[in-house]
């Protein structure tokens, strides 16, 4: 059961369009649909809204703005974003009010009806402005140290310095942000929401309509997609939802267009790493300083923790022995951004990996050995927050896919084919993950879950994980399935509710079947051991009747007790019961067939006053070799081919898992060649449709793609010996990245290359153009 | 005349009056039918999440089953169509094959776009298995590259692809009974009209009938497959209130060969011109198979793409050097006119009366060498940054005739005749070319904007022309 390719427990219905998203779900009644009304201004003062003539429209039903909300102010972790705008503006397409309508359709026609005054002020837009005028939402509280960086830069025989630059990106997830509100008696009120972090967008709700949180309920089926952009922004938008409700006393939806969403909510950071590095003639990095510089928009959001994450992966797979990582997030008048698959992680480890290939580039070595020198070696050496990395994968990580991707043969070829000059030219590097699994904030690392055993041997399982496609549900009903011996179809898991599972953590941070399959164990062991129990007095061939009733409360596991192939069976007796049987056995004797459980992640903790403890659980491991090709006319990229070696740990679902390692791959090429934000110089996004916003197509994906895993049975720290796998294979797709540099490192004679990230065709032409003048 | 839109969706009869027959397609299965498979997500035909399957009768039988996106097409558009929807296709306990591989192969994640390929890959599946084509990974691409998919990398599709059983699958025909429906539709003659409150639609089954009532409604929009209004009018940008469609004029969808070339009906889809003009255009072809999605060319048609005048419009570079001609019906008469002329010069400004309308465009046969070349983004289903189109005849080492045009660098798609003189005044060497490079930033105006600054856009004229060089003269040594 566990390390099985099942099938994703919605995959049926999701091929047949059967599936139920927010949108598909039936219109009740006098249900309204919401308009959302937006900012013009990246920044400003709001004198006055102009509603009348909206108000006046046959199909406007009402208009709501920031006085009408109870608690108007919300954040994941500083509650100081506004809801709706109530004078201050913090960036351009900020929602300012909102609107109902008994029509979709006429949505666009009366949001033309709504005018504003408004005090223009002069927006800061980008990092180096908002340098300037100082405005910062977080500096980090105690960089990360690790000798002494200066007496070591001193000396040093190889010296680079440099500013690294990546832009931001678009979750785009297919369904955008979307949730419908049914007012209920008593003052409650039930949220169906497209969100990754039920108990978060329950308490935003309750806030926002001045209720205890008891009277909301908040309901997530599933979502079309996350990757991040759910995880705090899904909150205020279900707050819409229920503020309308409330007020016209009728279920209310509200559905982002994807042209609104894409304007409205926030993206990954794009981040300005200021860097210097040493390094000996070998290549291998000696010391290391980078100042982390994050664009963390409007408002705080989860800004902190990214940029934190950032610096938790500076030093990516490589080993530095001297260093000083100090980082800042900057306000700007940008869509707050937040959460986005890596989580900073990407945007940190990216700064290393472009480094070393900076350092191949002037030492005139291949970047591949300039890695393995500086790759974490054996079990004892420390990260730059003072962790000791275990379990240590890399160098087998390495050396195995240096092999069987051919890497050696590839680079000899790819020298003739430069050689040549027609027009083209390839590159390619190999680059590395070692992702740390845990939230940093210890307090996420907790989950309940409830299990519900059925006289018919079934079983329906909630926890408060949400379901975006990742294959949660599925990993989850397979631990409870593998756990009591029974099959797969029979275990259901649920859909989250806030009135099942309660202050949960967000799914998210690559946890989510980590921390929730092991409360799912944890509940399922609580049935078994009450049925392990029973078993035991059965076979002993104990009696119940009317009389007389076996009486369990809590029962106890016991290794001679197995459940296997559906059945109970006692190993030294070699008696057995079918399960069901003995489910019904205990129903008749009265003992509990539920099981509620709450774990946390055993011995976690970190200060960052202090930069000590333990940050993470374990680390997911990995390497990717990308190979590329440019069109020196023109500067397009091509990914030719990508390898992929990952370390899962012992994979609970290896199909899931190899779709997650594809998708996150793809996702970050995506990132690091096509996606590109273009905004106006007044703080306007431009590319807000996929017109505009290139993620990549299947034709992007690369010609050829090989995923593989690599056994290791020892990640004992985790539920089944898995590994998380969601975010951790995002950070192999730099390496399409740093191919691009390689490729591009062929045409200069000189001059170390230097571009920044997304690599687009204009990115690749200037840089081709420039190195190639001497 | 006949006052309702007639069509079928999944083998079941839909005759739509008033407000209906106005709806966006995706809108009329979703929140009407509650056909919630079909998903919205662009709005704009870009992400392939809301396609469906349409067959169309044209003359006495169907047309082969196509995908389309249902967001941008309107239920007017649709009138004697057959479409199948995801629902249509196969339920959980009676899965189409397509839909089987795809759960085997972990083809879906979270479920959004699945809906989408799912009728897409059916529709290749039936298309390879009429043509009696095999399936390879490019080919299973090639029929995707409309369909975006944010959550498995395409890896996991490629290999259902991969593994569909092509003999387990039915004819799309035969899901539902075609024969039956066509035996309907076929009696269905004459033309079709519309009206709601303050909206109005008018089908004529003859060109002479369109030009009379573009006479009668001067502000009536032309809609054809609706890929560009269609988007518009979705964004909120245009209100398609008055009108006109030529999706029921049967001689309109065709492309005729004779000896002299090409003639290309106002309905002929870009697909069907990639198909028939590969032979004698390969190049032109080869270009269409990078423009747009399957979704789109399946609708879209070349005089779409020529009368929506755009600057990028992708088409018009080749259009123009390769010289074609314009036949214009109006009222009274009917005119043929060179695309030189037709494109005034400003900015969308056409040589073409309010009354008059594009009946097709003639494409002659000749034997001069063609290159074209788009640049964009993302290179498949994106809108140029820059497109440059060249038609040349070569003799001994020195050009002989040769047109020129560059798209999205001006308001207009440029010729260049300065270019062209200058090319043919000396022999073509590098000499040559690096001259004439020189001169291009004094040649263009184009714009900065999210496709790429105007530097970039410049740089990328000259090096074309490099490129254009180094392809003709088959040089070693680049000259970028």
């Amino acid at each position: 059961m566990i390390g099985k390719n099942l099938k994703h427990d919605a995959a049926t219905t999701h091929v047949t369009g059967e599936s139920v998203f927010i949108d598909d779900r039936e219109a009740l009644g006098s249900e309204v649909h919401i308009g959302l009304v937006t900012s013009p201004v990246a920044n400003g003062n709001l004198l006055a809204i102009h509603s009348k003539d909206a108000l006046a429209h046959a199909n406007c039903l009402g208009v709501w703005t920031a006085s009408d909300i109870k608690d108007n102010n919300w954040g994941a972790v500083v509650h100081e974003q506004p809801i709706l705008v109530k004078d201050k503006i913090g960036y351009m397409d900020e929602v300012i009010c909102l609107f109902a309508t008994d029509k979709r359709e006429k949505i666009e026609e009366i949001k033309k009806l709504f005018s504003f005054d408004i005090d223009e002020l002069k927006p800061v837009l980008t990092i180096p402005e908002a340098k300037e005028a100082e405005g910062f939402i977080y500096k980090v509280a105690k960089p990360f140290i690790k000798g002494d960086f200066n007496a070591v830069f001193k000396q040093a025989e190889h010296k680079l310095s440099g500013t690294f630059i990546c832009g931001g990106q678009e979750h785009f997830y297919m369904e955008s942000q979307a949730a419908v509100a049914y007012p209920m008696e008593d003052g409650q009120v039930e949220v169906h929401s497209s969100s990754q972090h039920p108990s978060e967008t329950q308490r935003v709700v309750a806030q926002a309509l001045g209720v205890p949180f008891h009277k909301v309920v908040c309901i997530v089926k599933r979502m079309g997609g996350g990757f991040g952009g759910k995880e705090s922004q899904a909150a205020p938008i279900a707050a819409y939802a229920a503020i309308v409700s409330r007020a016209l006393n009728c279920p209310a939806r509200v559905i982002l267009t994807k042209d609104e969403d894409m304007k409205i909510t926030g993206k990954r950071h794009p981040f300005e790493n200021d860097y210097e590095v040493s390094f000996d003639n070998t290549g291998k990095i000696t010391a290391l300083k980078v100042l982390l510089q994050a664009d963390g928009g409007a408002y705080t959001d989860l800004s902190a923790s990214i940029l934190e994450r950032g610096l938790f992966h500076i030093e990516n797979a490589y080993y530095l022995e001297t260093c000083h990582i100090d980082g800042v997030v900057y306000r700007t008048n940008n869509h707050s951004n937040t959460a986005y698959r890596g989580f900073g992680g990407p945007q940190g480890a990216m700064t290393i990996e472009s480094i070393l290939e900076d350092i191949a580039q002037t030492l005139k070595l291949d970047s591949y050995e300039v890695r393995l020198r500086n790759i974490y070696r054996g079990e004892k050496q420390t990260t730059p927050y003072g962790q000791v990395f275990e379990n240590n994968m890399l160098p087998p990580l390495f050396e195995g896919l240096f092999s069987s991707s051919d890497y050696e043969k590839r680079k000899i070829a790819i020298d003739c084919f430069n050689a040549k000059k027609n027009g083209k030219v390839r590159g390619i590097s190999m680059s590395a993950t070692k992702f740390g699994i845990a939230f940093t904030a210890r307090f996420l690392n907790q989950a309940n879950a409830l299990v519900n055993l059925h006289l018919d041997g079934t079983l329906q399982v909630s926890t408060g994980a949400t379901e975006m496609g990742q294959g949660v549900n599925s990993k989850i009903a397979q631990i409870v399935a593998w756990n009591l011996g029974i099959d797969y179809l029979d275990v259901k898991v649920m859909t989250t509710s806030t009135e099942k599972n309660h202050n949960t953590s967000p799914t998210a941070a690559s946890s989510g079947s980590d921390i929730n399959g092991a409360a799912a164990l944890s509940a399922s062991n609580k049935i078994k051991s009450r049925l392990t129990s029973l078993a035991k007095l059965h076979f002993s061939g104990a009696i119940s009747n009317d009389l007389i009733e076996h009486e369990i409360t809590k029962g106890e596991l016991d290794a001679d007790i197995v459940f296997k192939n559906n059945k109970v069976i006692q190993l030294s007796s070699k008696k057995e019961i079918l399960f069901t049987e003995l489910v019904n056995m205990a129903y008749f004797n009265r003992v509990s067939l539920g099981g509620y459980a709450h774990y946390k992640t055993p011995s976690l903790g970190f200060s960052k006053n202090s930069v000590e403890g333990k940050a993470f659980n374990y680390f997911t491991q990995g390497t990717a070799v990308t190979e590329v090709e440019l069109c020196e006319y023109t500067g397009e990229v091509k990914v030719l081919r990508a390898d992929i070696f990952m370390d899962l740990g012992r994979p609970i679902n290896p199909g899931i898992d190899r779709g997650q390692v594809t998708g996150a791959y793809v996702q970050a090429m995506g990132w690091v060649t096509s996606e590109n934000l273009f905004y106006s110089d007044k703080g306007s996004l431009i590319s807000h449709s996929p017109t505009t916003y290139k993620i990549p197509s299947i034709q992007d994906t690369p010609r050829v793609f090989n995923v593989d895993f690599i056994t290791n049975d020892d990640n004992h720290c985790n539920v089944v010996r898995s590994k998380a796998v969601g975010e951790p294979p995002f950070l192999l797709g730099i390496s399409a990245w740093t191919a691009v540099k390689n490729a591009i490192s062929y045409r200069s004679k000189t001059k170390l290359v230097n571009i920044t990230s997304p690599a687009t065709n204009e990115t690749v032409l200037n840089e081709l153009t420039r190195v190639k003048n001497v | 005349m006949r006052n309702e839109i007639i069509l079928y969706i999944n083998g079941e009869r839909h005759a739509l009056h008033g407000e209906q027959a106005f709806m966006p397609v995706g809108d009329y299965l979703r929140y009407i039918k509650g056909l919630t498979g079909t998903k919205i997500v662009c709005a704009e035909g870009d992400c392939g999440a809301c396609t469906v399957l349409q067959a169309r009768v044209i003359g006495d039988s169907f047309s082969p089953y196509i995908s389309v996106n249902s967001c941008i097409s309107r239920m007017y558009l649709l009138d004697k169509c057959h479409l199948i929807t995801v629902e249509g296709l196969g339920k959980s306990i009676d899965m189409h094959p397509v839909q089987e591989v795809f759960v085997d192969q972990h083809g879906a994640q979270c479920g959004y776009c699945t809906p989408g390929f799912i009728c897409a890959m059916a529709g290749m599946a039936n298309d390879l298995k009429a043509n009696g084509k095999e399936k390879t990974p490019q080919k299973i691409k090639n029929y995707l590259t409309g369909n975006l998919c944010r959550c498995t990398g395409y890896e996991p599709i490629i290999k259902a692809g991969m593994e569909l059983n092509l003999n387990k699958v039915e004819k799309l025909s035969l899901l539902y009974n075609d024969e039956k429906i066509l035996s309907e539709l076929i009696e269905l003659k004459g033309d079709v009209e519309v009206k709601f409150l303050d909206q109005h639609v008018y089908l004529p089954d003859d060109l002479q009938k369109a030009v009379a009532f573009r006479k009668e409604n001067e502000n009536a929009k032309l809609v054809s497959g609706a890929t560009d209004l269609g988007v518009v009018a979705n964004k909120g940008k245009l209100i398609l209130n008055e009108v006109l469609s030529l999706n029921n004029i049967d001689s309109a969808y065709e492309i005729k060969e004779t000896e002299g070339g090409f003639e290309i009906g106002a309905k002929a889809s870009l697909d069907l011109c990639e198909k028939k003009l590969e032979k004698d255009f390969p190049e032109f072809s080869s270009m269409l198979h990078i423009f747009a999605s399957p979704q789109i060319k399946n609708i879209g048609t070349l005089i779409g793409n020529l009368v929506n005048a755009s600057p990028i419009a992708d088409t018009v570079p080749f259009l123009m050097v390769a010289n074609v001609d314009i036949n214009l019906i109006g009222p009274s008469a009917e005119r043929t006119i060179s695309i030189n002329k037709f494109f005034k010069g400003n900015y969308k400004e056409l040589d073409i009366a309010k009354d008059e309308i594009v009946k097709s465009v003639f494409i002659s046969k000749t034997d001069h060498a063609y290159k074209l070349y788009k640049v964009s983004i993302r290179r498949d289903l994106d809108i140029s940054s820059v497109t440059f189109a060249a038609r040349y005849k070569m003799s001994q080492g020195k050009m002989t005739e040769i047109n020129l045009a560059f798209g999205g660098v001006g308001p207009i798609v440029l010729r260049m005749p300065e270019l062209e003189a200058d090319l043919m005044s000396a022999s073509f060497d590098s000499t040559l070319i690096k001259s004439i490079v020189k001169k291009i930033p004094s040649l263009l105006t184009p714009l900065s904007d999210h496709r790429g600054s105007k530097e970039f856009r410049t740089q990328i004229c000259q090096n074309l022309l490099f490129r254009f060089f180094d392809e003709v003269s088959g040089s070693a040594e680049a000259s970028v």
